[in-house]
C-alpha cells in the first residue's frame, strides 16, 4: 500500500561545500541517499518535497555539517493479502518469479489454480491452462500476497493467484 | 428421558460413588466389608483356606439383613455389591452391561421421580430387576437376559427376605408387564421396532461418547477390600527369576495342606525401571507372604516388607508402551561390553520379542592379544585369566578371513560363496557380526545414528566401493530423534480429545504439559493444560517458519505456501527449494538464513574436490554438502571428502569472449547456449562460477567458462553521475589532486651519500633507539655501527634519525649539509630544514619568514624588473615601497614554488582575489604585497609585462646554470642568494619548477620561458598544466567550484580562468 509519510533524517555535508547553495545541495544530497531505498519495511518510492532543514551543526572531530531535514516522501509497504500488479520475470517448474515493481515474488505452483499447470515442452517453458491463460516471463499478472520476508535491502515475497480475480493480466 | 440423558449420566456419576470406592464404602458395616471380599476371594482363589472363610462370612451374612432390615441404605449397598459380585462370578464383566444396569437404574429413578427418595430407594432394587429383564431382552438379546435372570436367581435365592419384603408391589409389576407383552405381540414387528427406536435410539451414540471406558475403570480401582500388595526386597535383575519360581511353588503346592495364601505375584523389573529390586506380592497378611517367599532364592521377604499404597496400586500395573524394533531399525548395543554403544541394525527381531538379531561391526584382534595375556602365567603357575577388557578394545573392523585363518584356522568354518562364517563361535555375514541379543541390551531410543556410523554399514560391498545411498540415509537420520519441543510462544491447535479444534498460544511448557492461552473461539482468553501428544504446531501460508526437529531438513528457513493436516510445505529461502515437514518440526522463525554452514564450509564456498577439480557448494545439509564442479555436475560429498576450501581470491581476473577483463561481482551473461546472466562468485583458471537469482537449481549457481561470457555490467564501471560525494572534500577544492605528488620523487642525489659517516638514532625496528655511525649505504639500507655493541648491522635508511655529532640535536641529513644548517640556517629558518617532507619544507617557505629574507637578499635582482610590472598593473604608485618586497615575494613565486606557497599561506589567498579583481581597495591587505603577484599575473597575462618577468627569470638560470643538479636548476634560482647550500634548494626547487612552467608556459609566450627552457625541463612543465589547469575549469561552473582557483594559487589559474573570476562577480 502506498503511503505519504513524514519522515525526517540528517544529512551531513561536507565543509567544502559550505555557501550559497547548501540547502540545494543538501536536498540533492537527501534524494540520491534516500529515494528507490528499502527502509526495513517499506521502499521510499519518491520524495514530494523537504518542508524544513534544519540549521546545520558542525560536527566535531569531522568537521561535516549535519543538516536534520524533513521531507515528505510516497513509500510503498507491501502487505500480507495486499493484491499486486507483477509482472513476470521467471518460470519454473516449482511456480514463477514476478517484480511488483521494486518487490520480487514467488508464486509456488502450489498456489497457482491446479487446472494451471506447467508446460515444460513449449517454447519459452510455461505455466498455462491451454486456453487463454499463459504464464511466461514478461506475462502481466495480479498477485496476492501471502507472505514477506524483509532482508537488509529488499524485500521478498511469497505470493498466490489461486484466488478469484488473480492471475494473468489480458491486455 | 432421551432429553435429559446428559443429567442422567451427572446422576449416575455421582451414585457411582456407592460403587467400592474407599471413601463410600468405609460408612458400610464391616460385616458387609467382609462379605464382599468374600465373595471377592471365592471369585479369584478357591484355595480351602478362603473357602472357610467365606463360609464364615456366609454366616455372618445370613445374620445381617435381620440384624439390619430397617437400615434400607445398607440393605442397599449390599444389593449393589452383590451384583457386581454375581457379574464376576458369571466371568460377565462387560463394560457396557454393567454401564447399562446403571442406565437402567437412572431410568428407574425417572419413573419414580416423585417419590420419597429412601422410599423410592427401598423399591427401587425390585422394580429394577423386572424392568431390566425386560429391556436387555428387547435390546440385547438371549446372553444378556441369561446373565440377568442368573443373578435375579441369585439374588432371590439370596435374599429371601427382600423378595418377601417387596412383594405386593412386585406382584403388581408382573402384572403390568405381562399385559405389556401381550400388547407388544399383538403389535406387528415394524411398528414395535419403531416405538424401541423412539425409546432407545437416542441412546446409543450418547453412551458411546466415551463414559464406557471411563466409568469401569472406576469401578475396577483397588479399594481398601481388596488385597493389599507388598514389595518384597529382591536381588535386582533376579525379579523375574523370582516370579517363576513363585509360580513353581503355587502349583506345586496346589491343593496340598500348605497351598500358598497369596493371590498375585508380579514385577516390574527393568534396567530402567524404578521399580527394580522388588516383587510385588498381593496377599490379604503378610505372614501368608512369608509363608510363601520362605527359602526362596534371591529374595528376602523378612527384609523388609513395603506396603503399596492404594493410590500407588494402579500405578504398578501401569502399562508402558516398549518400543517395536522393525527390521532394518538402528540401535545401539549394551552388552557385550566390548561393543558398548557400538551401532548396530536389526535385521530380526524373535516370535517372542525378547531377542533381536542384529548386525554390527566385530571388534577382533583375531587372537593378537590373546596369545600375549595367555602367555603371562601367575607366580604359582596358573594362567591368569584376563578380567573384563584388558586395554583399549579393537577398533571396529569388518571380518577378514584371512587374518582369522592365520592363527586360528580351526577355529573357523563357513563358506566363502555366502560369506558366512563361525569363528570363535561368533558368526560373521558379509564382514558383519550377526548376534540374537536380548531386547533388554539393546538401546532403542535416542539411537542418533551418525552419517559416518551408518556409512560403515553400507560400504561393505564385495569390490569395497561405496555404495552409500544417501537418500536412503538421510531417510534413516530423519527419524532419530522425534521429540517435539513446544516452546512458549508457539502457536499451537489441540486435535485430540475434548478441546480438539482450540487454537491457542503456548505459554508455558512443562514435561510434556502445555499451557496455552487459546486466541480463537468460545474458550478465548482461558488458560488450558494440554498434553503434548494432542497438540500440534499450527501455522499459515506464508509463515516464515523453520525447522527445528530431527528433520533432514533441520535449520532450512522458508516461507509456508502449502498445507494439508500435519504437513506443511514451505519454499526455502536459501535455495528456493520446496520442503515438506511435518508441523511439529516447524517453528516460527524471525530471523533469516539460518543454516548454511557445515563446519567450516558455507553456501557458495569454493572448494578443492581433487587436485583437478574444483566446487561450489550449492547446498548445506546437516552432514553432507551437495557441491556443483567446474563440469556443471552436482554431487553430494561429505566434508571430509573435501580437500580443502579455496579462500576467495579478490584480484583474480579473468578476461570474457572479447577480451576485457572480469572480476569478481561483475554481472555477465553466457555468449551462447542459455544465455544465463549471474554475478560472478567465483574464478578458478578458465572457469567461473556464477550466481544468479533466477535460477532455481543449485542455489541459483552455474559454472561456465570465463571465454563463454560477455561482460554486461562491470563492477567498477558505474560512472556516479549524481555529482560528487558531499560527505567528502570537494575534488574542486583539493590542492594536490591524487597521483600528482606521488610522482614527484625526492631528488636523485649524486656523489657520495651525505650520510655516510653520520651519527644516527634508529627510530624503528629491533635496534630502535640506538645510536651508532652510518658505514656504509646503498640507495635504501644503511650499515650503522652502534655504539651500544660493536656490531654493525644493515637498517633501511627511513628508519635512521640524523643526530648531531656534538650536540645531539636532531638534524635533516636530507641533502643539506651540516655545515649549511649551521651557518645558513638565519635566512632559510630552521622549519624549512628540520621537516623532512616536500610538502612540509615547502610551506615555511612560504612563511613571512622567509619572504624577507627573500626580498632582502634579491633586490638587485627583482627591482628593475619589478617596478615596470607594477606600475603597468597598479595605477596607484604610492604602494611601492612597501611593496616591493612583496612583489619580490610574488616573482618569486611565479618563478617557482612561491606561487603556491605564497597563497598558500592562506591569508593571502583571499587578498590575492580582492587584489586582482578590485585593485583599488586592497590597500590595506595589501600589506604583504600578496596582491603583488596578481598584479604581475594580470601583467602576464597582458603580455606587456613579460619583459619584465624575463628580467626576473633571466638572473634566475644564470644562478642556476652553476648548480649540478639538471632539472632542479630551476628552483636553484632562488637559492642563488645562497649558493653555498647544495641541498637547501632542492627542496623547493623540486616542486616549484613545474608550478610556473604551467602558467608560463601559456602566460608569457615564448620570451620568458625562451631563457629557461633547458632548465625547467619537460618533465616539471607538463604536471601542475594537468593538474592545475583543468580543475578549475571544469568545477568552474558550479557554484562552489569558485573558490578553487582562488585556493590553487594566483599564477597558474589566471590564465586559464581569469575571465571567469570577473564574471563571478
Amino acid at each position: 500500500m502506498f503511503f505519504l509519510k513524514n519522515m525526517e533524517r540528517r544529512v551531513t555535508l561536507h565543509p567544502s561545500y559550505f555557501g550559497r547553495n547548501m540547502h540545494e545541495l543538501v536536498t540533492s544530497k537527501l534524494l540520491k541517499d534516500v529515494e528507490g531505498t528499502f527502509a526495513g519495511s517499506y521502499y521510499v518510492i519518491s520524495i514530494m518535497d523537504t518542508f524544513e532543514i534544519s540549521e546545520g551543526k558542525i560536527l566535531p572531530g569531522s568537521g561535516l555539517a549535519e543538516f536534520n531535514v524533513g521531507y515528505r516522501a510516497v513509500v510503498w509497504r507491501p502487505f500480507k493479502g495486499e493484491t499486486v500488479d507483477a509482472v513476470v520475470y521467471s518460470v519454473n517448474h516449482q511456480g514463477f518469479f514476478a517484480q511488483a515493481g521494486p518487490l520480487r515474488l514467488f508464486v509456488s505452483a502450489h498456489l497457482i489454480p491446479s487446472d494451471i499447470k506447467w508446460d515444460p515442452n513449449a517454447t519459452p517453458p510455461q505455466f498455462t491452462d491451454n486456453e487463454d491463460t499463459v504464464i511466461e516471463p514478461g506475462t502481466h499478472v495480479r498477485v496476492k500476497v501471502i507472505g514477506t520476508r524483509s532482508e537488509v535491502s529488499e524485500m521478498w515475497a511469497i505470493g498466490s493467484i489461486k484466488e478469484d480475480y488473480l492471475g494473468c493480466l489480458q491486455d | 428421558m432421551t432429553s435429559n440423558n446428559y443429567n442422567q449420566f451427572e446422576e449416575s456419576e455421582d451414585e457411582d460413588d456407592f460403587n467400592p470406592a474407599p471413601a463410600d464404602i468405609s460408612d458400610d458395616e464391616n460385616a458387609g466389608n467382609e462379605r464382599d471380599r468374600g465373595f471377592k476371594n471365592e471369585a479369584r482363589d478357591s484355595t480351602p483356606v478362603n473357602k472357610a472363610e467365606d463360609d464364615e462370612d456366609e454366616s455372618l451374612v445370613a445374620s445381617k439383613p435381620s440384624a439390619h432390615a430397617a437400615e434400607h441404605d445398607d440393605e442397599r449397598g449390599d444389593g449393589e455389591e452383590e451384583e457386581e459380585d454375581a457379574e464376576r462370578t458369571g466371568n460377565a464383566v462387560d463394560d457396557e452391561e454393567e454401564e447399562e444396569e446403571e442406565d437402567d437404574e437412572d431410568e428407574d429413578e425417572d419413573d419414580v421421580q416423585h417419590g420419597h427418595r429412601r422410599k423410592r430407594r427401598r423399591d427401587r432394587r425390585t422394580a429394577f430387576f423386572d424392568i431390566e429383564a425386560e429391556v436387555d431382552d428387547e435390546e440385547d438379546g438371549e446372553d444378556e437376559e441369561k446373565d440377568v435372570e442368573e443373578i435375579e436367581d441369585f439374588i432371590d435365592n439370596e435374599h429371601p427376605d427382600d423378595v418377601v419384603d417387596t412383594g405386593r408391589l412386585d406382584d403388581r409389576r408382573h402384572r403390568e408387564l405381562d399385559r405389556q407383552r401381550e400388547l407388544e405381540n399383538s403389535m406387528d414387528a415394524e411398528k414395535q421396532a419403531e416405538i424401541l427406536r423412539q425409546r432407545y435410539g437416542n441412546r446409543r451414540p450418547a453412551r458411546g461418547l466415551g463414559d464406557s471406558s471411563f466409568v469401569p475403570k472406576r469401578l475396577l480401582m483397588p479399594s481398601v477390600d481388596d488385597p493389599t500388595i507388598w514389595a518384597v526386597r529382591c536381588k535386582e535383575g533376579k525379579e523375574r527369576e523370582v516370579v517363576f519360581a513363585i509360580q513353581k511353588r503355587v502349583q506345586e503346592r496346589m491343593g496340598t495342606r500348605d497351598e500358598l495364601a497369596i493371590f498375585s505375584a508380579f514385577e516390574r523389573g527393568g534396567p530402567q525401571s524404578v521399580m527394580k529390586g522388588y516383587v510385588y506380592v498381593e496377599a490379604t497378611r503378610t505372614a501368608d507372604i512369608m509363608a510363601a517367599l520362605d527359602g526362596m532364592l534371591n529374595v528376602y521377604p523378612r527384609n523388609k516388607l513395603v506396603l503399596v499404597d492404594i493410590k500407588d496400586r494402579p500405578d504398578l500395573l501401569r502399562v508402558t508402551k516398549t518400543p517395536t524394533l522393525e527390521p532394518g531399525a538402528w540401535v545401539r548395543l549394551r552388552r557385550p561390553a566390548k561393543h558398548a554403544g557400538d551401532l548396530a541394525q536389526v535385521l530380526d527381531v524373535t516370535e517372542n520379542g525378547l531377542e533381536a538379531r542384529v548386525r554390527f561391526i566385530p571388534r577382533l584382534d583375531y587372537g593378537v592379544r590373546d596369545e600375549s595375556l595367555n602367555s603371562v602365567l601367575t607366580a604359582d603357575g596358573k594362567r591368569k585369566r584376563p578380567v573384563g577388557m584388558p586395554g583399549p578394545r579393537p577398533p571396529q573392523r569388518l571380518f577378514n578371513e584371512t587374518e582369522a585363518r592365520k592363527r586360528h584356522p580351526r577355529h573357523i568354518q563357513g563358506n566363502p560363496t555366502t560369506k558366512t562364517w563361525t569363528y570363535m563361535g561368533d558368526e560373521f555375514e558379509n564382514g558383519f557380526q550377526v548376534k540374537d541379543i536380548k531386547i533388554q541390551q539393546l538401546v532403542v531410543q535416542d539411537v542418533n545414528p551418525t552419517l559416518e556410523e551408518v556409512t560403515r554399514f553400507a560400504s561393505g560391498a564385495e569390490d569395497g566401493t561405496e555404495n552409500l545411498d544417501m537418500k536412503a540415509l538421510a531417510a534413516s537420520l530423519k527419524d532419530s530423534n522425534a521429540n517435539v519441543a513446544y516452546l512458549p510462544g508457539d502457536i499451537v491447535e489441540v486435535y485430540e480429545g475434548e478441546q480438539r479444534g482450540v487454537v491457542g498460544r503456548a505459554t508455558s511448557v512443562s514435561g510434556d504439559i502445555v499451557t496455552l492461552e487459546v486466541i480463537k473461539g468460545d474458550l478465548a482468553g482461558q488458560v488450558i493444560e494440554v498434553p503434548t501428544k494432542g497438540l500440534r504446531k499450527r501455522f499459515r501460508e506464508g509463515d516464515h517458519v523453520k525447522v527445528v526437529g530431527g528433520s533432514k531438513f533441520r535449520d532450512e528457513v522458508g516461507m509456508v505456501v502449502k498445507i494439508e493436516d500435519d504437513r506443511v510445505t514451505f519454499i526455502t529461502d536459501q535455495t528456493n527449494t520446496e520442503v515438506t515437514v511435518f508441523s511439529k518440526d516447524l517453528r516460527e522463525a524471525s530471523d533469516i538464513g539460518g543454516q548454511g554452514s557445515l563446519g567450516q564450509y558455507s553456501l557458495l564456498d569454493l572448494v578443492q574436490l581433487d587436485p583437478t577439480t574444483v566446487a561450489c557448494i550449492v547446498k548445506v545439509d546437516r552432514e553432507s554438502l551437495v557441491v556443483l564442479d567446474q563440469h556443471g555436475d552436482t554431487r553430494q560429498v561429505l566434508p571430509s571428502q573435501i580437500a580443502n576450501k579455496l579462500p576467495k581470491r579478490k584480484i583474480a581476473v579473468a578476461a570474457d569472449r572479447d577480451g576485457s577483463e572480469i572480476r569478481l561481482d561483475d554481472v555477465v551473461r553466457e555468449a551462447g547456449g542459455q544465455q544465463r546472466q549471474g554475478k560472478i562468485i567465483h574464478i578458478h583458471r578458465s572457469f567461473i562460477f556464477l550466481h544468479s537469482h533466477s535460477i532455481n537449481e543449485n542455489a541459483g549457481v552455474f559454472v561456465t567458462r570465463a571465454g563463454n561470457v560477455t561482460t554486461v555490467a562491470a563492477k567498477g564501471g558505474r560512472v556516479s553521475s549524481a555529482g560528487p560525494n558531499l560527505d567528502q572534500m570537494n575534488p574542486a577544492v583539493k590542492r594536490n589532486p591524487a597521483g600528482v605528488e606521488n610522482k614527484m620523487l625526492p631528488p636523485k642525489t649524486f656523489g657520495r651519500d651525505r650520510a655516510l659517516g653520520q651519527t644516527v638514532i634508529i627510530k624503528k625496528g629491533g635496534y630502535k633507539g640506538l645510536l651508532g655511525i652510518v658505514k656504509d649505504t646503498t640507495d635504501t639500507m644503511a650499515r650503522v655501527e652502534l655504539h651500544t655493541k660493536s656490531k654493525t648491522i644493515s637498517v633501511p635508511k627511513e628508519f635512521l634519525s640524523f643526530k648531531d655529532k656534538h650536540t645531539g640535536a636532531r638534524i635533516d641529513i636530507g641533502g643539506r649539509p651540516p655545515r649549511a644548517s649551521q651557518g645558513g640556517g638565519g635566512g632559510f629558518g630552521g622549519a624549512g630544514r628540520s621537516d623532512a617532507s616536500w610538502q612540509g619544507g615547502r610551506t615555511p617557505m612560504a612563511g613571512s619568514e622567509r619572504t624577507p629574507a627573500w626580498g632582502s637578499r634579491t633586490p638587485a635582482v627583482t627591482s628593475g624588473a619589478r617596478t615596470p610590472a607594477w606600475k603597468a598593473s597598479a595605477p596607484g604608485g604610492d604602494y611601492s615601497g612597501s611593496r616591493t618586497p612583496a612583489w619580490a615575494d610574488g616573482s618569486r613565486t611565479a618563478y617557482g614554488d612561491g606561487n603556491r606557497t605564497a597563497y598558500g599561506g592562506g591569508s593571502r589567498t583571499p587578498a590575492w582575489q580582492s587584489g586582482a579583481r578590485t585593485p583599488a581597495p586592497g590597500g590595506d591587505a595589501f600589506g604583504v604585497g600578496s596582491r603583488t603577484p596578481a598584479y604581475a599575473s594580470d601583467a602576464w597575462g597582458s603580455g606587456s609585462k613579460t619583459p619584465a618577468y624575463g628580467g626576473v627569470s633571466a638572473p634566475t638560470p644564470a644562478a642556476s646554470g652553476g648548480d649540478s643538479w639538471g632539472y632542479g636548476g630551476s628552483s636553484n634560482a632562488y637559492d642563488a642568494p645562497t649558493p653555498g647550500v647544495g641541498l637547501g634548494a632542492p627542496t623547493p626547487g623540486a616542486l616549484n619548477a613545474p608550478t610556473p612552467g604551467a602558467y608560463s608556459a601559456p602566460t608569457p609566450g615564448a620570451p620568458t620561458p625562451g631563457g629557461w627552457q633547458g632548465g625547467w625541463g619537460a618533465d616539471s612543465a607538463p604536471t601542475p598544466a594537468a593538474a592545475a589547469a583543468p580543475t578549475p575549469a571544469a568545477s568552474g561552473s558550479a557554484y562552489y567550484g569558485a573558490p578553487t582557483p582562488a585556493a590553487y594559487g594566483a599564477p597558474e589559474t589566471p590564465a586559464a580562468s581569469g575571465p571567469r573570476y570577473t564574471d563571478d562577480d
